[in-house]
């Protein structure tokens, strides 16, 4: 999370974007006024940052045939799982979509560490048109796991289209975040109960009848395994 | 310099709020700091008053559906819907963590009925490692019985009296602002037992998503804090200062150390950081450091001197 020393006062959640010793860099796409603030910094102005929190995508549960699934700035969280990927061997297959050309950021990067790419837009102004998850449809089947980052409808369609393919998709949860630390409990998503670990989730009272608890995004996540989540 | 730093550190910013003793005039708001334990690798807790706990109720409670947040201009709408485990699972998972806690520890209970405040704080005051309850009648994000007792002289005494009876620890409740007069309420709680008032719970407010034509967040409506309701927050002290004689916990807004004193001023023995720590974890240190500035730089010995010194009405003791 980063935030500027004098914007809005609450803060922005960010995907780390590349780290190397002891740099960190942060793709941000500005949305709104507090990305925007972010973007106007100069060199050598100061920010707060906390983290990294929550957990990361179990790259090893994926198996050795990697399909990433970015949406918009989603884009941003899959770099380090792909050069992860890449070192570990495994055959990486980038689905990277956008609203339109100029808002797709420049993918040469995953191209040169020897991911496949397939582009798409919703106005067909670059790659295929129209969503990155009918791309995917098409040719995602032989994949041996996904790990997917971006709005939550392309989520929920790779959830689905995961669980038609038999494979396993790991997808990276957005939510506005408070805390960031897992104090406030403002971030969930339903996830299966029987997925849910004690103390924070005590076993069902008697006579409950959901079958799900309240996740933290930020604490529990923000990767969650798709066929955990009752979205 | 040296000076200077000796002279801050003389200085007493310690506090009694309804007989918790505190070393340090600074708590966490229930509900922002969950258990503490989340904050503890960014801040030493050491350098806190206290944490109040998240309220916990009776049953287990699954929370409201998501959205359950939304950043608005200055400040923040929330709808949790007091998500817990319930107090028996959270004696028996929970509780123990607080044992070797270097600040104060206090409870947080919340109830629909007079019947769950006073079973929820007889479980929870009888353990060691909490310190004082706070009573959380004043939840604006569980339907209309949540805030009903705030919002009700009668019921408010009611749910008063029967903490008041199940434990000898400090007890702290906590007013909504969303009443005509806080003061008529703060005078029936104070006659009802309460040892000390927190003043404020969150404003009630909505957003509209206007893309999607609806409310933002899945409960409709939700409780607004941050920075837009600190003046809010610093009337309702001083009207409250002027009605009770037991101490006042401010709370509402407060990002820095001149936040927190105009709450002092007003009337306050202590503040409450809640929202505050959500931009900088750092927030209650500064705020700590901020207080003792300014005390040695206006010529004080102690934070008592200064509680209620704005208030001409003030009716609690220094």
């Amino acid at each position: 999370m980063a935030l500027p020393p004098n914007g809005e006062r609450v803060a922005t959640a960010l995907g780390i974007y590349e780290a190397a010793d002891d740099r960190v860099s942060l793709m941000i796409v500005v949305v709104g006024p507090r990305t925007r603030e972010l973007a106007e910094l100069s060199p050598g102005e100061t920010v707060s940052l906390l983290g990294p929190l929550g957990n990361g995508f179990a790259l090893d549960a994926l198996g050795s045939d990697v399909a990433l699934v970015a949406g918009g700035v989603g884009i941003a969280s899959l770099l380090l799982p792909a050069q992860q990927l890449r070192e570990r061997g495994a055959r990486v297959k980038l689905y990277y979509g956008a609203r339109t050309a100029g808002a797709l950021v420049d993918a040469s990067v995953f191209s040169s560490l020897g991911c496949e790419t397939a582009l798409a837009t919703d106005d067909g102004t670059r790659g295929t048109r129209g969503y990155v998850t009918q791309v995917f449809e098409r040719e995602g089947a032989a994949h041996s796991g996904i790990a997917a980052c971006g709005p939550s409808p392309m989520l929920r369609a790779v959830g689905s289209l995961a669980a038609r393919f038999g494979i396993r998709a790991q997808l990276s949860l957005e939510e506005t975040f408070a805390c960031g630390v897992g104090a406030c409990w403002g971030c969930v998503v339903p996830l299966a109960r029987e997925s849910a670990q004690a103390p924070s989730f005590p076993p069902a009272a008697p006579g409950e009848s959901r079958d799900y608890v309240h996740a933290r995004i930020c604490k529990e996540g923000p990767v969650f395994w798709a066929h955990e989540l009752r979205w | 310099m040296v000076t200077d730093a000796k002279a801050a550190a003389a200085i007493d910013l310690s506090t009694d709020l309804g007989g918790l003793r505190l070393r340090l005039p600074t708590l966490m708001g229930s509900g922002c700091y969950g258990s503490g334990e989340e904050y503890a690798p960014f801040v030493d807790l050491a350098q806190l008053g206290g944490v109040v706990l998240k309220s916990v109720t009776r049953l287990p409670r699954l929370g409201n559906d998501a959205p359950r947040l939304v950043p608005v201009a200055s400040g923040l709408l929330n709808a949790i819907g007091l998500q817990n485990p319930g107090v028996d699972a959270y004696l028996a998972n929970d509780v123990a963590k607080f044992a070797d806690r270097p600040c104060a520890v206090v409870g947080s209970v919340a109830g629909f009925s007079v019947d769950d405040y006073a079973y929820v704080t007889e479980r929870l005051a009888a353990r060691d490692e909490i310190d004082a309850i706070e009573l959380n009648i004043s939840c604006p994000n569980v339907g209309h019985e949540g805030e009903t007792f705030a919002c009700d002289p009668k019921l408010a005494a009611g749910a008063t009296r029967a903490a008041r009876a199940a434990t000898k620890k400090p007890l702290i409740v906590k007013l909504s602002p969303n009443v005509t007069d806080i003061a008529s309420i703060a005078r029936v709680v104070e006659e009802a037992g309460a040892d000390a008032l927190a003043v404020i719970n969150t404003v009630r407010g909505m957003s509209i998503d206007v893309e999607r034509a609806a409310p933002a967040l899945a409960n409709v409506s939700g409780g607004l804090s941050g920075a837009a309701i600190r003046p809010i927050a610093v009337l309702a002290v001083w009207e409250v200062a002027r009605a009770v004689r037991i101490p006042i916990l401010g709370q509402g807004g407060i990002e820095t150390a001149r936040d927190a004193l105009e709450f002092v001023l007003a009337g306050a023995a202590a503040v409450s950081i809640g929202t505050g720590n959500f931009t900088d974890p750092r927030v209650p240190l500064a705020v700590a450091a901020g207080m003792r500035a300014y005390l040695g730089a206006h010529g004080h010995a102690s934070l008592a001197e200064i509680v209620g010194a704005a208030n001409p009405g003030f009716l609690g003791a220094r």
